[in-house]
């Protein structure tokens, strides 16, 4: 048995263990702070927004990507390069509507939960619901304004995870501030 | 395969203890408790032989009239015990070192649930249903 | 793996959340909760980290891969320099400490660096207390973005 030499890899990845680490000693802080669930939920989706709309623009620059003309191009993007870029996960792209303004992605392997075994009694807690918000603020960031919410949960029994997206309006360019 | 697993604390207190189901569980504990006392001696003997590879696996503890005891110790000083029945002659020290491996994977992840705290009784399913899968007769 | 931009996103958030809700004087207390978040990660890290590495010989033998492995699988690289005074006082210099590279020089930025460091102090301190060291982890900037902690061994 020798000393693990850890690889090198890539600089711009950090080791999965650490951010999912992390990112469960938050969830599992926020529940010693936060009575109740459905406020650590909200609490979650409050980190993700701030993330999305910052994270956005890293995307942009990063992802080389073309315009998205319709709501199969953001599902597109949001799955094949956002997903594989930020997680190393590509979720599927599945369950359209027939006016396709909806789509779920669904995840087999959800990075956030490796470990996780949730405690008893937290039925309400949507363990990964960080993500709905990044979703959510970076796509408002381009203009679009979006639902998102987990409609399945692995953690939770189901046999896969189901985020699903709906579109709702495409926002206006900033609006000046009294012209509402 | 094992008759009974146990994970003891760095402090010395056990952490999961799970046997076959047997009129004699209290000797098991008897077994495990005492077996501490060889773990502390191997560990603590490291480096007074040059050949000592400082191995987590410590190998075969002491064998009873019915039963073979092994031990195991990570680099936290967390330590497995696991009993054998003497009688099983099927596993050899691979088979016991392959187990151990297995435990050992199973307390890490165990451990990375953000919702345990270290230090407290193991309730995880999952690290349950490995242990289970080693006292399976197969 | 993760990428590195959401990664330092998700720490921003959690320092922002701790210190959300205090008043000015909890700021101690807001450093020590980042830091018991980090010291449980680092627990948990530490574990997987050494999964299959023989036993540790010694203290210095610990110290040893803290600076070369951990940190390498931490920050994807090594410590640039580690100093001891052999009576339990370790010293490690990181010249371009990770968590500091995307912040700017500039004074302001040196007083949000404590903040920032809290965290890596106490993954660092999560790490020794499992292997069997006891001590405080304390963090200096001279300069950004080096970093240096400064590892005091508590003898029982």
């Amino acid at each position: 048995m020798s000393r693990q030499t850890a690889r090198g890899g890539d600089p711009r990845k950090v080791n999965g263990e650490l951010f999912t680490l992390t990112y469960g000693a938050l969830v599992a802080q926020l529940m010693k702070d936060y009575e109740n669930d459905e406020e650590v939920n909200k609490q979650l989706e409050k980190m993700g927004y701030n993330i999305g709309v910052r994270i956005i623009e890293d995307f942009l620059a990063r992802a080389n990507s073309t315009r998205c003309n319709d709501f199969r191009d953001v599902a597109e993007q949001i799955s094949k390069v956002a997903f594989k870029m930020y997680l190393g996960v590509t979720p599927v792209v599945s369950n359209w509507s027939p006016a396709a303004d909806e789509f779920s992605l669904l995840l087999e392997n959800n990075p956030l939960t490796d470990f996780v075994e949730l405690p008893e009694g937290h039925d309400a807690l949507i363990y990964s619901n960080i993500l709905c918000g990044v979703l959510k603020g970076a796509l408002e960031m381009i203009q679009m304004d979006v639902d998102v919410k987990f409609v399945q949960d692995q953690l939770k029994g189901d046999n896969i995870t189901e985020i699903r997206l709906k579109f709702i309006k495409r926002l206006e360019d900033a609006v000046p501030v009294g012209e509402d | 395969m094992a008759v009974c697993v146990a994970v003891i604390a760095k402090e010395n207190y056990p952490l999961f203890i799970k046997t076959t189901p047997t009129d004699n569980e209290l000797q098991f504990y008897y077994t495990v408790h005492t077996s501490l006392d060889v773990v502390e001696e191997k560990i603590s003997s490291v480096g007074k032989n040059v050949n000592d590879l400082r191995e987590l696996y410590l190998g075969l503890l002491y064998p009873t009239e019915d039963y073979k005891v092994y031990g195991y110790v990570t680099n936290t000083k967390v330590k497995f015990v696991v009993v054998v029945e003497s009688s099983n002659t099927a596993l050899r020290d691979n088979e016991i070192r392959t187990m151990f491996k297995k435990l050992h994977g199973a307390y890490v992840d165990m451990l990375c649930n953000p919702f345990y705290t270290p230090g407290d009784n193991i309730v995880s399913r999952q690290f349950e249903n490995v242990v289970l899968g080693m006292m399976q007769q197969d | 793996m993760a990428d590195e931009v959401l990664f330092e996103f998700l720490h921003m958030e959690l320092v922002a959340l701790i210190h959300r809700d205090a008043v000015k004087d909890e700021k101690d207390g807001c450093i020590a909760k980042l830091e018991s978040i980090g010291f449980r990660v680092g627990q948990s890290l530490i574990e997987r980290f050494t999964k299959d590495c023989s036993r540790f010989k010694d203290e210095l033998d610990t110290m040893k891969f803290i600076c070369k492995d951990f940190w390498n699988s931490v920050y994807k690289k090594q410590i640039d320099n580690l100093r001891t005074n052999h009576q339990g006082v370790y010293v490690l210099q990181d010249n371009k400490f990770r968590f500091l590279t995307q912040m700017s020089n500039g004074k302001q930025y040196m007083e949000a660096a404590p903040k920032y460091l809290a965290f890596p102090c106490g993954l660092i301190r999560g790490a020794l207390s499992s292997l069997g060291i006891n001590c405080i982890v304390t963090a200096e900037v001279s300069a950004m973005p080096a970093c240096k902690f400064q590892i005091q061994i508590q003898r029982m």
